[in-house]
């Protein structure tokens, strides 16, 4: 690729960003329709990366990065490929300090230890068939957050600059091949996130907001003492001191598994796991909070109940997804040998997720709190199909990641329509609306039934991968897994039909004719409007799409997947993973 | 005639070598004796004319040392082997002059507000700042302790400098005698060091250790006398458990000092430290590196676990303080050459976050009484949206958000840490932060949530200004302090994503110890 496409996919929203503050705050019709134009500009150069990566066969592009990128390490035994790569050094420390520092360089050995390897990393961007479809999904999700944005929203003009300042994080978080980039990204996408949680919303969003920037953040310094710990041994190991994604995946191979650490405590000495045992668990615990899987998760109905809408859609949408990427491209890449150490570990956790994530759900009467019990336990089988470790587990992983997030997007706006015409959440004050709002409960229905995975609707195809995945690889967790699809009928039913059917119910004392006149006339209309049909209709049309037609999205995810898994299983089986993947992907229609 | 007296013994001059060698001392030093002088004669009621000659004097000594470190004339020891003019006494020097210039810079508008525009203190300023050059390239024990007293006594007059106010002079007081004996702790340390080398240069010093730990021989006498030093000077940077004045000393001096004495005294104190610890006393290093490590543990569990209950913003900022000097205490333990750069790279950082967090105090500030109440920042972000910003990307930093100094500052450190195989410290530090985000977030949240919504642990807190009155009574933000602000962001930010332009700088420093 001869121009920077992602740089400039990734900064036109900060460019756009700088654009909005232009504008005087007053301007709120100015306002929203330059964050819907720079959202959607995004998308379209999204949809250019996307489109151009499909268009190389799989196949091809690994073979053609192998040759035309000179670096030995990085591209030859990266079993991950990756296109439209893009480096800038950033930091680049010389080679040794020792001789500048007369102090430390005194005849005594004791005191003249080897000088500290270097610190380089760089500003490297890149994508693989994991990112392409997150970064479209992302990008989607940030326009579909724009047109639900209310023009009458307060302070709208902070609300769309902090908006596209979370979605250059988040599309950096996506496309950076550094660690340091990674993280960088990776913790500044909380800020404007955090803004935006104490900005606008329910009266304790405070709290909830603090509450979620504690948890990540505490979770995301563990990874940088990771991200070091990566760095020095690797380091010493191979010889090569860097943070550069590729060149550390490929370094992998020659990394052996050094002996378990010992721990002396009290006199007695005992060793427990080794050091790459310790930065797996280190990485995932990052990860695992930003799911979030279960023991993790307390942060997530406060912050889900407490955001508005528009934020919601993106929040939901795509920052949860960031924490299931981060487990297959960094968890599974790094560290191979910890990830089938650990996959007990982590398998039980995600059905720990179903399992609770679906009966909380249940227990639930706040609209809100009830769709943010359900993402738990729909992310719950995204790592179910990371750590099933093979091809059909992982494909299925990737693409319900992308449906997801188009799921909970679509239930967070058919929800947040009922908040804004009845002023309330809780379901137990609701029913009957199917008669005076026909058209959101016809499509809040189809966005239901795509929730509880019906077949020819997205969720299913991704479901039965997984399912198919966790099945290979132990028939207990497919069988624990499938009682989560069981449960999801009932939650998920039980939310539509309390709202939408039985005899008309809405809140407060006067008579529901009353009550509805009255929205009516504040709104003009009772039913879904304009704005909202146009935000719904692409997302549920992209329900429909997928779930009738899914074999591109799985021919393409598949590649992907294959590759992931072959470097999980580095050490193990190699090559004929690789091959058989690609039969497979070949024999689909 | 009278010149002539001893004929037998030809005239000495000070060579110019050695004064071109502490040329910004000369510079300050001299400056502040012109500034007194001109105080006499000057007009009643013109000490903004002050700050500008004294604004003049530190910029000159400030261009004086760039033009030093850009000359690159390689270490250059003076005196008779007792100063030190290196790229690590340089740095520290810009670091302390450029925090310096933003206090002066400050001061004026603050002064006036609070009644206090006096023309000592700006003498008294340069004074502690020429006893901070002093320091920065001390390499004798007498030098040390002389820069030490010169930094000192203005400080503790510029404590209790507002004068009506009693918590400033309860704070000068406390300042004054527990300073006086942590000096008695450091001269303690000075003297048994010397009685037992022999020597006060830190050269001499230097090399006795190295023969006596060769030969595989620990001396109690010089334990003791580590032990000492130590002491004193974690007393100087506010080092759990050994910080007991900072919070009233912080938030009982006036603001403008206060953010001189956090950064500009820090700084000083730990390039003595570092120099002393990593250069000088490094053969015995196997001795103090795990009881220095201690300190800086606990002063990042006390600092930040404390800070957690304030209600202050200056004693938030002071326990934040003794947490960040935990931190730079990390690269002192480490005591080898990438924990000296991190901890040199986070004193810079530090110097621009917390420089900028307290300019934002100063400029609150009211007649009579400083910003001080959690409060008087409630609604800031509708008030003084510019202010509010810039103070959330100060709590950012110094929380080490990324996009912010404060987390290369961090990054360089745990680095360092992980590196040398002390995952203690690391795992300390890493913990520590996580508490740290709760206070620092506190304040931005209390800055942009809506009057009701009150943070947890302030219920019961009960503002003694109605929030229409504090709006009404709040200054408008006054341009050269803003320009401080605004500069000190931009630092922060420009340094939060560019680290390489500090980090280059002490790839190529240099350590004498003589």
């Amino acid at each position: 690729m001869s121009w920077p496409i992602l740089s400039v996919t990734l900064f036109l929203p900060l460019a756009g960003a700088a654009a909005i503050v232009a504008i005087p705050a007053s301007r709120t019709r100015a306002i929203r329709l330059a964050l819907m134009a720079v959202t959607a500009i995004t998308l379209g150069l999204t949809c250019v990366v996307l489109v151009a990566y499909l268009a190389v066969p799989p196949a091809a592009a690994a073979k053609l990065s192998g040759t035309a990128n000179g670096q030995s390490l990085s591209t030859i035994h990266s079993p991950i490929t990756f296109q439209f790569q893009e480096q800038v050094n950033w930091l680049q420390s010389g080679t040794s300090l020792s001789h500048l520092h007369p102090a430390f360089n005194e005849g005594n050995s004791a005191f003249n230890q080897a000088a500290p390897p270097p610190i380089n990393f760089s500003y490297h961007l890149g994508v693989d068939g994991l990112s392409v479809w997150l970064m479209a999904l992302a990008a989607l999700l940030f326009l579909v957050a724009a047109v639900v944005l209310s023009q009458r929203e307060a302070r709208l003009r902070t609300f769309a600059v902090l908006m596209l300042l979370s979605e250059v994080g988040v599309l950096g978080v996506l496309t950076s091949l550094d660690l340091i980039l990674f993280y960088f990204f990776w913790e500044a996408a909380l800020i404007p996130l955090y803004f935006l949680m104490i900005g606008w919303g329910d009266p304790n969003r405070g709290r909830a907001a603090l509450k979620f920037i504690i948890y990540t953040v505490a979770g995301s310094l563990f990874m940088l003492l990771a991200i070091f710990g990566v760095y020095f041994i690797t380091g010493a190991q191979t010889g090569v001191y860097t943070f550069d994604l590729p060149t550390l995946i490929a370094a992998q191979s020659f990394v052996h598994a050094t002996q378990a650490t010992t721990f002396s405590l009290f006199g007695h000495s005992f060793t427990w796991l080794n050091p790459q045992e310790w930065l797996f668990l280190a990485f995932a615990l990052a990860f695992a909070i930003k799911v979030p899987l279960v023991p993790f998760h307390s942060w997530l109905p406060d912050a889900y109940s407490s955001g508005t809408t528009p934020f919601l859609v993106f929040f939901a949408g795509i920052v949860s997804k960031l924490g299931a990427f981060g487990l297959i491209r960094y968890n599974l890449t790094l560290f191979p040998e910890a990830s089938h150490t650990f996959q007990p570990l982590m398998l039980g956790l995600a059905i720990a997720s179903i399992l609770y994530g679906a009966l909380a759900a249940l227990a639930q009467t706040d609209l809100k709190r009830i769709v943010g019990f359900a993402s738990i336990s729909h992310l719950g089988f995204v790592v179910l199909g990371i750590f099933a470790l093979n091809v059909d587990g992982l494909n299925g992983a990737i693409i319900q990641m992308v449906n997801h997030g188009i799921v909970i997007a679509a239930l967070f706006i058919c929800v947040g329509i009922v908040e804004s015409r009845f002023a309330t959440r809780t379901l137990s004050q609701l029913g009957g609306l199917a008669r005076p709002m026909p058209v959101l409960a016809g499509l809040f229905l189809v966005v239901t039934l795509a929730g509880l995975g019906m077949p020819l609707l997205n969720s299913f195809v991704g479901e039965f991968l997984i399912l198919l995945g966790a099945f290979q690889a132990s028939p207990v967790w497919a069988v624990l897994a499938s009682l989560g699809v069981i449960l999801a009928c009932w939650y998920m039913l039980r939310m539509y039909q309390g709202l939408t059917q039985g005899e008309l119910r809405l809140p407060g004392t006067e008579a529901v004719s009353e009550q509805l006149q009255a929205v009516s006339r504040r709104l003009g209309r009772l039913d879904v409007g304009p704005v909202e049909v146009v935000a719904l209709v692409p997302l549920v049309a992209l329900m429909l799409v997928i779930g009738v037609y899914p074999a591109p999205v799985i021919r393409y995810g598949r590649f992907s997947a294959a590759q992931y898994v072959q470097a999980a299983n580095r050490q193990t089986a190699t090559e004929p993973a690789l091959a058989s993947s690609r039969a497979a992907a070949r024999s689909l229609p | 005639m009278i010149g002539a007296a001893a004929p037998g013994y030809p005239l000495h001059f000070v060579p110019a070598g050695d004064l071109l060698g502490i040329l910004p001392i000369l510079i300050v030093g001299g400056g502040a004796v012109v500034v007194l002088l001109w105080d006499l004669i000057r007009p009643r009621g013109q000490e903004v004319w002050l700050a500008g000659l004294t604004g003049l004097i530190l910029a000159a000594a400030l261009g004086t040392a760039i033009g030093q470190w850009v000359a690159n004339s390689g270490p250059i020891v003076v005196f008779n082997g007792t100063y030190a003019n290196d790229r690590f006494a340089l740095f520290a020097d810009l670091v302390v002059l450029i925090t310096a210039l933003a206090v002066v810079v400050l001061s004026p508008g603050y002064l006036r507000r609070r009644g206090l525009a006096e023309g000592e203190y700006y003498i008294l300023l340069l004074a502690s700042v020429a006893g901070m050059l002093v320091l920065d390239g001390a390499l004798n024990l007498i030098v040390i302790f002389l820069g030490i007293e010169l930094l000192s006594i203005p400080l503790y007059v510029l404590a209790g400098f507002a004068r009506d106010d009693q918590r400033s002079q309860e704070g000068a007081m406390k300042y004054l005698l527990l300073g006086g004996f942590a000096s008695g702790f450091l001269l303690y340390g000075m003297a048994l060091l010397y009685g037992e080398t022999g020597h006060t240069s830190l050269t001499a010093i230097h090399a006795f250790l190295l023969r006596d730990a060769t030969a595989g021989h620990v001396d109690p006498m010089v334990l003791a006398a580590v032990g000492l030093l130590a002491v004193g000077l974690a007393f100087k940077v506010s080092a759990a458990p050994f910080h007991w004045w900072t919070p009233d000393v912080y938030q009982g001096s006036p603001a403008v000092v206060t953010t001189f004495m956090s950064v500009a005294t820090k700084v000083a104190a730990f390039a003595v430290f570092l120099r002393l610890f990593s250069a000088t006393l490094a053969p015995y290093r196997a001795e103090w590196t795990v009881p220095i490590a201690v300190v800086a543990i606990i002063s990042m569990i006390y600092g930040n676990v404390v800070a957690v209950a304030q209600t202050s913003i200056k004693r938030l900022l002071a326990y934040s303080g003794i947490a960040q000097a935990g931190y730079i205490m990390i690269g002192v333990a480490l005591g080898r050459p990438d924990g000296t750069q991190a901890s040199l790279y986070y004193l810079a950082a530090y110097a621009f976050m917390n420089t900028g967090a307290f300019a934002v105090v100063t400029i609150l500030s009211r007649r009579g009484e400083d910003c001080d109440r959690y409060s008087e920042l409630a609604g800031l972000g509708r008030r003084e949206p510019v202010l509010a910003g810039l103070m959330s990307l100060f709590m950012l930093s110094l929380a080490g958000f990324p996009l912010t100094v404060g987390f290369f500052g961090k990054f360089f450190l745990f680095s360092a840490a992980i590196h040398d195989g002390q995952l203690a410290l690391a795992i300390w530090g890493i913990l520590t932060s996580a508490v740290s985000l709760f206070y620092y977030l506190r304040v931005i949240l209390k800055m942009y949530a809506p009057a009701a919504d009150v943070g947890p642990g302030e219920e019961f807190e009960v503002a003694s200004v109605s929030p229409e009155g504090t709006a009404v009574a709040a200054p408008r933000a006054v341009g050269p302090a803003v320009l401080v602000v605004a500069l000190a962001g931009a630092g922060t930010i420009v340094l939060g994503i560019f680290p390489a332009l500090i980090y280059t700088l002490l790839q190529g420093i240099s350590v004498v110890h003589g």
